[in-house]
């Protein structure tokens, strides 16, 4: 069961003037290591919030959630490890910092988990170029980039202290449709090829495509959706 | 020290922003600083005026004791009174001639006083010296007769002369003041004072006209009113020359204008002798450590001294309040001017936490969404914030040190016209008790220690001077001003740091 990340009755929900929304209600998710899990849905179905509960940027308000046998929902986890070397994020609006070099985006994850070596540049050169960020573009500020080169940035921060899970949020939401491909590509060969629990959630169905395991969501509740017939292996 | 060096890349990324808020921060700062500078200078100096300055204190008889005792003296008939003389013993004798006088002993008691740093005691009066000729004093009446109102001073005998006797020659107040000069020979000294040595300081044009030299002698005749006649040879120790005469003549107290140079010194012993008032002085007078004991001795005096309403203790600080309180008020104005501009820095800095902080909200999320803790985000933004500041901090004390002088002289100035214009009135009136004091003084309203630095003659001089001494310490109040202050703005952009959710701006557009 160690190569399984299970989500178990998980709720959350926001208090508002307005009244309270319950983003999450009552969801139960696994994923594992070395395949990709699509969750598709509207916008404001939930998803981002689920996608944050996983990561721990949010805490549930009932449930819990194992990664791979470790509870992080337990008052002694330590979260800010578990951000630094068990996840790597992947968003909708890059969130590289801006005034940043990709190089410097993708060392920013080492320096602040282990402090400033020498190894981390030469890693970080290692993983812009198989995202295949090379030379010059390296040394180029982020907000100098195209989308695409941001996202594929983004994916390299993500790897930085190789993590065993990639949380991508609508990582292809603000790409065209063939730079998208190419970023919905390189998380899965993240998941075939380095054996990561790859997580993506998005309102595109199209990348269900890529997905071994997908869910649909809708207020807040997730429903499996049966993929396997006739596309899988 | 990772978060350092981010703090450090961070703050060079930014050098527009960075540009604008040191520039603020460094304004605000120079004026501060200066403003510190400058109070601390005033608060300094007025400290040194206090010791050096309206620090004197004399003890003599009371007016108010001198007037009952001429009431009484008027109530009685002529007649009366010369009955009365012929029939007095000595003691009653000396009892009337030291009637204003201050008995030696109590001038002692009084210099115990802890806050009393020296003391002297003086006697003046006036001999006849037969074997001298003062022609420059009958000319000087002879100058007088062609005036309008023609007369001749009849106090202004020409065998009559002023003896003036204190302690030490060397600390008559002529002297110290530089009114008068020594040319030849010698002061006499305490010595001399003690064992009653016949020795005299005689005035340069006077000995010359009566072909006298250092060593020489003069003969005084004491004639008390007692009838006793007798002759005391005094030996001529120094020569001396008056000074200023000019300056002199040109300030409102004329009475120190001696050209005539008709003034003696003596050691007090001798001229209590020839005054047949042994044991008895004018006035003793007292230097004490710093203005604000003044009030202390005073008590004192009252206390152990006064006896009834015989003796007062003359004090006079309107000197002090002249040099001071242009001092006093530069430093309540650069006070003033400090604690606004600390406000400003403030602000500044809580406009440059914002600029730094603010505008990275986003930034702020994503680094706690990979994994930075409170404290790193923390330093790092500190650092940046400390890198302004001490870029500030450093251009600011170098400017304060440029100006902060230009600055003091700026706030005095505008003190002293102020000052100038609103009391003219009043200094007149400071001049009444002043001039009272009369004796040593010279019946100057300027009391002086010895060495001490405001030795200003006349009232246009009365001014302070500002010296805004430029320490090293300045760019440590910097620091610590800074310091204090960015903690201050640290504490709003902490909270939110603190309370700041990832999740709330990771989503942003
Ligand atoms: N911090 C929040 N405070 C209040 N409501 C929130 C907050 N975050 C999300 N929501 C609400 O929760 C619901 C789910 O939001 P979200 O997870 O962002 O959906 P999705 O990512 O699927 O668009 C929405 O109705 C949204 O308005
Ligand atoms: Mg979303």
């Amino acid at each position: 069961m160690h190569d399984l990340l299970e989500v178990k009755d998980i709720s959350k929900t926001f208090k508002a003037k307005a009244g309270d929304v319950t983003a999450v209600d009552n969801v139960n998710l696994s994923a594992r290591k070395g395949e990709v899990t699509v969750i598709v849905g509207p916008s404001g179905s939930g998803k981002t919030t689920l996608l944050y509960l996983i990561g721990s940027l949010e805490e549930p308000d009932e449930g819990g959630i194992e990664v791979f046998g470790e509870d992080i929902c337990l008052s002694g986890a330590d979260l800010i490890q578990f951000r630094r070397k068990r996840v790597g994020f992947v968003f909708q609006f890059f969130n590289l910092i801006t005034a940043l070099t990709a190089l410097e985006n993708v060392t920013l994850p080492m320096d602040l988990a282990d402090g400033s070596s020498r190894g981390q540049h030469e890693r970080a050169v290692e993983l812009l170029a198989r995202m295949g960020i090379d030379g010059r573009l390296q040394k180029a500020k982020a907000n100098k980039m195209s989308g695409g080169e941001k996202q594929r940035v983004a994916i390299a921060r993500a790897l930085a202290n190789d993590p065993d899970i990639i949380l991508a949020d609508e990582p292809t939401g603000n790409l065209d449709t063939a730079t998208g491909k190419v970023v919905v590509d390189i998380l899965v060969e993240l998941a075939r090829r380095d054996g990561k629990c790859v997580i993506i959630v998005t309102h595109d169905e199209s990348i269900l495509e890529a997905a071994d395991w997908a869910y649909h969501m809708q207020d807040g509740r997730l429903e499996g959706i049966d993929i396997k017939e006739g596309s899988s292996p | 020290m990772r978060s350092i060096n981010r703090g450090l890349r961070s703050f060079r990324r930014h050098p527009l922003r960075n540009l604008v808020v040191v520039l603020l921060l460094f304004v605000c700062l120079t004026f501060s600083l200066s403003m510190l500078a400058v109070k601390l200078a005033a608060d300094s100096q007025v400290e040194e005026v206090k010791q050096s300055v309206g620090n004197y204190a004399e003890i003599r008889v009371s007016s108010d004791y001198q007037m009952a005792v001429f009431e009484e003296e008027l109530s009685q008939e002529e007649s009366e009174r010369a009955a009365q003389a012929r029939t007095m013993s000595d003691e009653e004798m000396l009892e009337q001639m030291t009637r204003f006088l201050v008995p030696e002993d109590l001038a002692d008691l009084f210099s115990q006083q802890s806050e009393i740093v020296t003391y002297d005691k003086v006697l003046e009066t006036r001999i006849s010296l037969d074997d001298i000729e003062n022609t420059q004093m009958e000319t000087m009446v002879s100058m007088r007769e062609r005036g309008p109102q023609g007369e001749a001073p009849t106090a202004l005998s020409s065998s009559s002369f002023t003896f003036e006797g204190n302690t030490d020659g060397s600390s008559v107040s002529d002297f110290m003041l530089g009114n008068k000069v020594l040319v030849e020979g010698s002061f006499y000294a305490y010595q001399d004072y003690l064992d009653a040595n016949p020795v005299v300081l005689m005035e340069k044009t006077l000995a010359e006209e009566n072909e006298l030299e250092v060593g020489d002698t003069v003969t005084a005749k004491i004639s008390g009113e007692s009838g006793r006649d007798a002759d005391v040879e005094l030996t001529i120790v120094g020569i001396y020359e008056s000074v200023e005469a000019e300056q002199q003549a040109e300030g409102s107290n004329t009475e120190t204008f001696n050209p005539m140079g008709d003034t003696f010194y003596a050691p007090l012993s001798v001229v209590q002798e020839l005054n047949s008032t042994p044991g008895y002085v004018e006035l003793g007078s007292y230097y004490f450590d710093s203005v604000d004991s003044t009030g202390a001795l005073q008590q004192a005096f009252d206390a152990e001294i006064a006896d009834g309403d015989t003796y007062e203790l003359a004090t006079d600080y309107s000197d002090y309040e002249a040099i001071a309180d242009p001092l006093l008020k530069v430093g309540k104005t650069s006070m003033i001017g400090l604690a606004g501009a600390l406000g400003a820095c403030a602000l500044i800095i809580l406009l440059a936490m914002a600029i730094i902080i603010g505008g990275r909200t986003r930034e702020l999320g994503v680094l706690k969404a990979i994994g930075a803790t409170d404290r790193q985000v923390i330093a790092q933004y500190a650092v940046e914030v400390v890198c302004i500041c001490l870029v500030a901090i450093v251009l600011a004390t170098g400017v304060t040190a440029l100006i902060s002088q230009s600055v003091g002289d700026w706030l005095l100035s505008g003190n002293q016209a102020a000052e100038t214009t609103d009391t003219g009135e009043e200094g007149m009136v400071a001049g009444g008790p002043s001039q009272f004091m009369g004796g040593p003084m010279g019946g100057g309203s300027n009391l002086y220690k010895e060495g001490g630095r405001f030795s200003v003659a006349s009232s246009e001089d009365q001014s302070a001077s500002l010296d805004v001494v430029y320490q090293g310490s300045m760019l440590l109040y910097g620091i610590l001003i800074l310091l204090g202050i960015s903690l201050l703005g640290m504490v709003v952009p902490l909270i939110w740091i603190t309370r700041l959710r990832p999740a709330r701006v990771l989503s942003m557009e």
